[in-house]
């Protein structure tokens, strides 16, 4: 629990920069500040008064390899038309997966479709990034629902499908928002579970055909990014 | 970012590397790594590593592992490069900022298990050569005479926290002071170098 009292809250700012909170704690004070200013802005006052410790710590050269090893991590995921087969899975449980997969398409299918909404909202918008960080989707939320506009195309195996996913902030996991049609540069997904809100996370994976027979993702992830409100808005 | 036309992220970046990325500050650096520049990243890399993994070997002390965690540094700060404000504070402080998290953070996931009996441990935190490297800055020069102020325990027990990602009951032990002592000490010790440093 973080404390009511200003004093308090303060101290465990504090703590929370000095590196004393435990595991639990500093996890909370990470998900209030990002909606609330003011602690955050405590906890920056308090990186500034206490950042220049860090220079105590003697400057060590690191493992040779390291930057290798952090490219390696940073690598693309492999290309998107030489991805492998998924693996044979056993043949009762892919009955079992294809029917329900079915019946998870044909709901993906009802939510392609642009449900007017009368509130007007801030404009959130993202650009979805690939795992080079290059623009891939454009998203624009626009009244409940979001627009999606193809920045740079590219194939999808005739096997697979791309599969959109929104976590808002807090989620334990993606909510599906349907499957993008193949060949398709925008369209608009009217989510009836969620809302666009600032801080969501907006992903498009890579899925077996008919979508992720999980109801979470499962392939790699190809693009994402997180919604903001746009600038002057 | 006005002025650096540098057409970030795209090909040839093996080659435009080193010359390219030499003549810039950490935050024109920061502002090519959000645009996608993996050169830039490795130039940032090159010129922070040493300091970094220092900070994070401090708080880990195993070298395996603090090289764990710049690679987790390193894969941040190519994620949230664009949250950098250099109207913030500095990039040094951001970067030490995400590393300290780093570290502790694997700290905190291994229940902070490391030994802490080593007699020495926190000496070289308040070594002549620690304190030229503090006072090298006018923020750390400042710093450094409001901790001066406090008790020699107080001052010492936010030091092993912060440099050394210490619990407080590790520093009660290694100070030899009750656990509710050390807390209230450690507390009291924060609050007067607010005092001093506004």
């Amino acid at each position: 629990m973080i404390p009511l009292d200003p004093v308090e809250r303060d101290a465990m700012a504090a703590e929370y920069v000095l590196g004393t909170l435990g595991a639990g704690e500093a996890r909370e004070i990470e998900q209030a500040m990002e909606t609330d200013p003011a602690l955050r802005a405590a906890v920056e006052a308090w990186q500034a008064r206490l950042g220049p410790m860090s220079a105590l710590a003697a400057p060590e050269l690191p493992p040779p390899g390291l930057w290798e090893r952090i490219e390696r991590a940073l690598a693309p995921p492999p290309e998107v038309v030489a991805l492998p087969a998924p693996k044979p899975r056993a043949p009762v449980l892919w009955r079992a997966w294809a029917l329900g997969a079915s019946a998870v398409a044909a709901g993906l299918a009802a939510l392609l479709v642009l449900r007017p909404a009368p509130a007007p909202e801030p404009r959130l918008m993202t650009v979805l990034l690939t795992q080079q960080d290059q623009p891939a989707w454009l998203v624009e939320a626009e009244r409940g629902g979001l627009r999606l506009a193809s920045l740079n195309p590219q194939p999808v195996p005739d096997d697979r499908v791309m599969q959109l996913w929104a976590l808002p902030q807090g989620a334990a996991a993606p909510t599906s928002l349907g499957l993008i049609p193949a060949g398709e540069g925008r369209i608009t997904v009217a989510p009836a579970a969620i809302r666009p809100e600032p801080g969501m996370l907006i992903e498009i994976t890579l899925e077996p055909q008919g979508g992720s027979p999980t109801g979470r993702p499962t392939g790699p992830v190809l693009f994402i990014g997180r919604l903001a409100p746009a600038s002057g808005a | 970012m006005g002025h650096l036309a540098l057409d970030p992220g795209r090909g040839g970046m093996a080659f435009s590397a080193a010359p390219m990325t030499a003549a810039l500050d950490l935050p024109d650096l920061l502002g090519l790594v959000a645009a996608g520049d993996r050169s830039a990243l490795r130039s940032l890399y090159e010129r922070q590593s040493s300091r970094l993994f220092g900070i994070a070997n401090a708080i880990l002390r195993d070298r395996d592992v603090a090289a764990d965690a710049v690679q987790e540094v390193f894969l941040r700060v190519a994620r949230r490069a664009g949250q950098f404000d250099r109207g913030r504070g500095s990039a040094e402080a951001w970067l030490a900022g995400i590393t300290r998290h780093a570290a502790l953070d694997i700290l905190r996931a291994r229940g902070r298990e490391l030994p802490t009996d080593d007699p020495a441990l926190g000496d070289e935190a308040v070594s002549p050569e620690a304190e030229a490297r503090l006072i090298a800055t006018a923020e750390g020069r400042r710093l450094r005479d409001c901790l001066a102020a406090l008790e020699p325990k107080n001052r010492f027990g936010i030091i092993l926290a912060f440099v050394h990602g210490l619990s407080h009951p590790q520093i009660a032990e290694r100070l030899g002071t009750p656990l509710g002592t050390t807390k209230s000490w450690i507390r009291r010790g924060l609050l007067a170098l607010k005092e001093c440093l506004s």
